[in-house]
């Protein structure tokens, strides 16, 4: 089988047979390639074995600042003997002449026997061709040069002078392709095949929010069994969420620790005076308390989106309609996994003459065969505002238990008959976060509003 | 909702002959949801308004009627007496005008009865008796109060025993220092007199809604029991009293009438009500055609009594059964008697043509194109925090609109933007890889009438090399694609941005929304190590009303 490589790898591998030993700079400038492509083609080569890097350490030397003025003037005891080689000469005026360089040069000089002193003057005795380290130093010059490349005996004549010589150490790659790697035929055709078997980098996909996804399905469906939705306000007063729904002003879940009230905002106008009128004599005749009207008129995150379809009831009251309405509702509750502050609910009426609780059930039993539930059961349950009341409880594999979900019922007539609806109201409702929590199979529901982008990104689209 | 644990050992020996999976199995169908199950022990969770349900005596009622063992409903059979009479003083009118009692004789109860009649009577207390203030229930040992009793009121200094306390303690003292004076004080407001239930020796038998006196403390030795109900409401105060009469009777003691006068007070009757019902009614709300006689049975099976008169049917409801308002309630009492598990659904074929809201269209449709254009949705509380909304991103809070009380910190304040939160969203995902695009549409708030609620818009793009320039392209883009929009923007200023890179944006003119360079303070605050650009547009009045 013919090996598939990437452009990068041929490249190096062409590069490497022309010249095959380089360092990685090296193939940079033979190859074009930045230093990332070619640390990881080398990577890539070394891994299929067709690379070799060897690590080694050069030393370059150049001269220190006496090594090049050496280099120009020549050695100090150069200098010395030159001075000396057509007449002896007083030591003050050599002295004169030399400078500091003279101590070192005429030690050296004494040593080795070129000179000697006769009276008050010194006289040569000797004189060499050719002193250690004079050939190093015309080698080097003004250059960097390889240490291997010099005679060692020679450098070490100067290389302990101070100020001479300067070593850099460099350790350095060196790139070789190994034996198997010279017989490859490198083609340069474009067509050529690619490697498809290797991984390939994650990519992202941007996505609609998975909670969001539920709900346009959940949307979608009361909408093709013949639901039309409205959209209300979230902020009500309490009048719509609660009075117009027969929950009375002292009742328990009306209270701040379980709804949120809003600081301070009190709507001035809530229904019409016929509404206000019936619906406060319907509280006073059931419940027996005084009905306050200020009690009606504060303003509530609403507690379910129920008091969105009341309100389009008593204002169109209709024969015949199926609504929906669909959104956040609020409930002041601590955050837990299976609790939220705000969450979205889905709350629909079949208004009719021949409306009856087994059409409830079966608009239930047909949106859950929709969503793909079929195991389903109908418990009763008590809500303040309908009569029968039931709750869906739907079987869940994973969780191998029934889950309660939509609660539904049949309007009281204490609730229908203060604002003039005439004809039975059938109503159902209940949390989508549920229903999403099973399609996701989350245990947390506050995962849906973490925005945590690794889930965003990950979340199965389909299921 | 409340909870009360059963034992099946003990309803099978109030039941007879009943298996434990059909008792389990059946439970549901009274509207009690099994909670948990361990061995013998059963946790279910009833209604409130079902008081008679917080004890096995009273859920064991329920059962019988749906196995058919008993059916029909329960008769509270009274003894009539003239011993044991209660003399109602006129002061009580302004503070609590109203009490009740009855007398229950010779029974026997053990430490589960006491467990159950406790939090009956706390269920009575919260549901009917709205937290004590509409009306309290007080349960005595007969054998320790000598009859006749006064129903008077008394200044604050007035010193007895109450239950749990070994000395005599001040009414100001109880209501100062003990819990369930501090919890239910406020109920007597500032008035100086306060009701006191006195004996015959004067001796203090309660004070209502507070506590009782420690002296007439019910034990598993007690035999004979006093029940008083106080409340600022007759019938509310007769229909708490007849539950506990009726599951009294249950346990197996002997009911002695009170005699009760003074100031409008008269001795409780605690008789059924007759509520009409007419086959068509039933048949049409449950879809069915039930014959009269079934329908009567399905009432005889929710232990109520029912009989035919003509084309009509008579319904005597027992006075604990105060949840039954009227016609649509005997509705729900047959529907449960005749077995909800015998209703089969029926899909008739919708009179009217479903249509998805406008508006919910024009957001989808916005979210496509986003994704088009890279972006992932996000979704955000819009109760949310001052630190969130303002504090990171130094914006001011104008009128603000905070909710009361809540238990969350996380969720005091209605979000008046939604860029805020997306960039909290951004510093949750820092070890996460960019480029990060976020964008999300959802209701803003603010003070009008009395709450003005608009859609808002906005999106954010974070990564290294993030510019002006991109965001603007994309908003371009977006509007342009999606509503056929063409924006300006003008050098603006504005706290979440940067100075010197701000616009405002305007279509047709008319101001919109924001865009900009996200301040490096703010980016610094929630640690982001990479450039943040945004934009936010109100699309109320823009592609919808």
């Amino acid at each position: 089988m013919s090996q598939v490589f990437h452009e990068i790898e041929k490249k190096i591998i062409t590069s490497l047979k022309n010249n095959p030993k380089q360092t990685p700079e090296n193939l940079e400038k033979s190859t074009n390639l930045s230093p990332d492509q070619i640390r990881r083609g080398i990577e890539w080569l070394k891994l299929k074995e067709l690379a070799i890097v060897n690590e080694s350490q050069t030393i370059n030397i150049s001269l220190g600042k006496n090594g090049l003025e050496s280099f120009h003037k020549g050695l100090p005891e150069r200098r010395l003997l030159d001075l000396l080689k057509n007449e002896s000469k007083k030591l003050q005026d050599l002295q004169k002449e030399l400078g500091s360089i003279f101590g070192p040069a005429m030690g050296l000089a004494r040593k080795n026997n070129w000179v000697d002193t006769s009276e008050d003057k010194i006289f040569l005795k000797n004189y060499p061709s050719e002193l250690p380290g004079e050939k190093t130093l015309k080698q080097i010059g003004e250059n960097k040069i390889s240490k291997s490349e010099i005679d060692i005996d020679d450098l070490s004549g100067i290389l302990k002078r101070p100020d001479f010589i300067i070593e850099d150490i460099l350790k350095t790659k060196e790139v070789s392709l190994t034996e198997n790697a010279k017989s490859i035929e490198i083609t340069t055709d474009s067509s050529s095949a690619i490697n498809v078997e290797s991984k390939v980098p994650d990519v992202f996909v941007a996505r609609t929010h998975p909670l969001k996804n539920t709900i346009d399905e959940i949307r979608e469906i009361f909408v093709t069994l013949g639901f039309t939705e409205i959209i209300g306000s979230m902020a009500q007063p309490s009048f719509w969420n609660f009075d117009a729904l027969f929950t009375p002003q002292d009742h328990p879940a009306r209270e701040l620790q379980d709804t949120f009230y809003l600081d301070g905002l009190s709507a001035k106008k809530i229904g019409t005076s016929e509404q206000i009128r019936k619906i406060s004599e319907s509280h006073k005749k059931s419940w027996r308390y005084y009905w306050d009207i200020n009690e009606a008129r504060k303003m509530v995150l609403r507690t379910h989106t129920t008091c969105v379809t009341i309100k389009h009831l008593a204002e169109n009251k209709p024969d015949e309609a199926r609504v929906f309405s669909l959104g956040r509702v609020f409930r002041n509750e601590k955050v837990s996994y299976k609790h939220l502050v705000e969450f979205n609910q889905i709350e629909g009426v079949v208004v009719g003459k021949n409306a009856t609780l087994r059409d409830l059930m079966g608009i239930q039993r047909e949106f859950y065969r929709r969503i793909g539930i079929t195991k389903i059961k109908f418990w009763p349950t008590f809500f303040p505002y309908t009569e029968p009341s039931l709750q869906t409880m739907v079987y869940n594999d994973r969780l191998e238990k029934w889950v309660e979900l939509f609660g539904m019922g049949i309007f009281r007539p204490e609730v229908t008959k203060p604002l003039g609806i005439t004809k039975p109201v059938l109503a159902w409702g209940g949390g989508i976060e549920r229903i999403a929590m099973l399609k996701y199979g989350l245990d947390d529901v506050r995962e849906f509003y973490n925005n945590n982008l690794s889930w965003l990104r990950s979340a199965t689209k389909c299921q | 909702m409340p909870v009360v644990e059963l034992s099946y050992s003990r309803l099978q020996k109030l039941l007879g002959k009943v298996s434990k999976k059909q008792i389990s199995d059946s439970l549901p169908f009274l509207g009690l949801d099994i909670e948990s199950e361990d061995k013998d022990l059963v946790r279910v969770e009833y209604s409130p308004n079902r008081p008679d349900y917080s004890t096995d005596l009273g859920i064991a009622l329920g059962l019988q009627g749906l196995f058919g063992i008993k059916t029909g409903a329960i008769k509270l059979n009274i003894k009539k007496s003239n011993d044991y009479v209660i003399h109602v003083e006129p002061s009580v009118s302004k503070i609590r005008p109203f009490v009740t009692g009855i007398i229950a004789k010779n029974g026997r109860i053990d430490d589960t009865i006491i467990k159950q009649l406790m939090a009956m009577q706390e269920d009575l207390h919260f549901g009917i008796g709205r937290k004590r203030k509409k009306s309290s229930i007080g349960i005595h040992d007969l054998d320790k109060i000598s009859f006749p009793l006064r129903y008077t009121t008394t200044k604050r200094d007035h010193r007895f025993a109450p239950l749990n306390s070994d000395k005599e303690l001040t009414i100001s003292e109880i209501l100062d220092n003990t819990d369930v004076g501090q919890d239910y004080g406020a109920i007597l407001g500032n008035s100086p007199q306060v009701p006191l239930i006195l004996d015959s020796k004067k001796q203090t038998v309660s004070f209502p809604p507070i506590i009782n006196a420690a002296v007439t403390t019910v034990t598993t030795k007690t035999r004979n029991l006093f029940v008083e109900v106080t409340g600022i409401n007759k019938d509310d105060a007769e229909d708490m009293l007849s539950v506990v009469a009726t599951i009294l009777q249950t346990a197996g003691f002997t009911l002695v009438s009170t005699k009760i006068s003074g100031a409008k007070n008269t001795s409780p009757k605690l008789e059924p009500k007759k509520i009409l019902i007419n086959s068509v009614l039933i048949n049409q709300m449950l879809g069915l055609n039930l014959t009269n006689s079934q329908i009567i049975s399905s009432l005889k099976k929710s232990r109520l009594d029912a009989t035919l008169k003509g084309k009509n049917i008579v319904c005597s409801i027992p006075s604990y059964r105060f949840d039954i308002f009227g016609q649509m309630d005997l509705v729900e009492e047959v529907t449960l008697g005749y077995g909800i598990q015998n209703l089969e659904p029926i899909l008739s074929p919708s009179q009217t043509l479903g249509q998805t809201n406008p508006i919910s269209i024009k957001l989808k449709s916005l979210s496509l194109i986003m994704i088009g254009l890279g972006y992932t949705e996000a979704l955000n509380s819009s109760l949310t925090s001052k630190r969130v909304l303002y504090e990171m991103t130094n914006r001011e809070p104008i009128n603000m609109i905070s909710v009361l009380d809540s238990k969350s910190q996380e969720h005091t304040i209605l979000r008046d933007s939604i860029l805020p939160g997306l960039l909290e969203n951004l510093s949750r995902n820092i070890h996460t890889s960019y480029p990060q695009k976020l964008f999300e549409t959802g209701t803003i708030f603010s003070q009008g009438n009395p709450v003005d609620e608009t859609t808002s818009f906005a999106g954010i793009s974070a990564h290294q090399d993030s510019t002006f320039t991109e965001i603007k392209s994309i908003l371009q883009s977006a509007l342009k694609t999606g509503f056929d929009l063409d924006i300006e923007t003008k050098t603006f200023s504005h706290p979440i941005f940067e100075e010197g890179r701000t616009a405002s944006i305007s279509v047709h003119g008319k101001t919109i929304g924001i865009i900009g360079e996200i301040n490096s303070k703010t980016i610094e605050n929630y640690k982001i190590r990479v450039p943040v650009v945004g934009f936010e547009i109100s699309l109320s009045g823009l592609i919808f009303d």
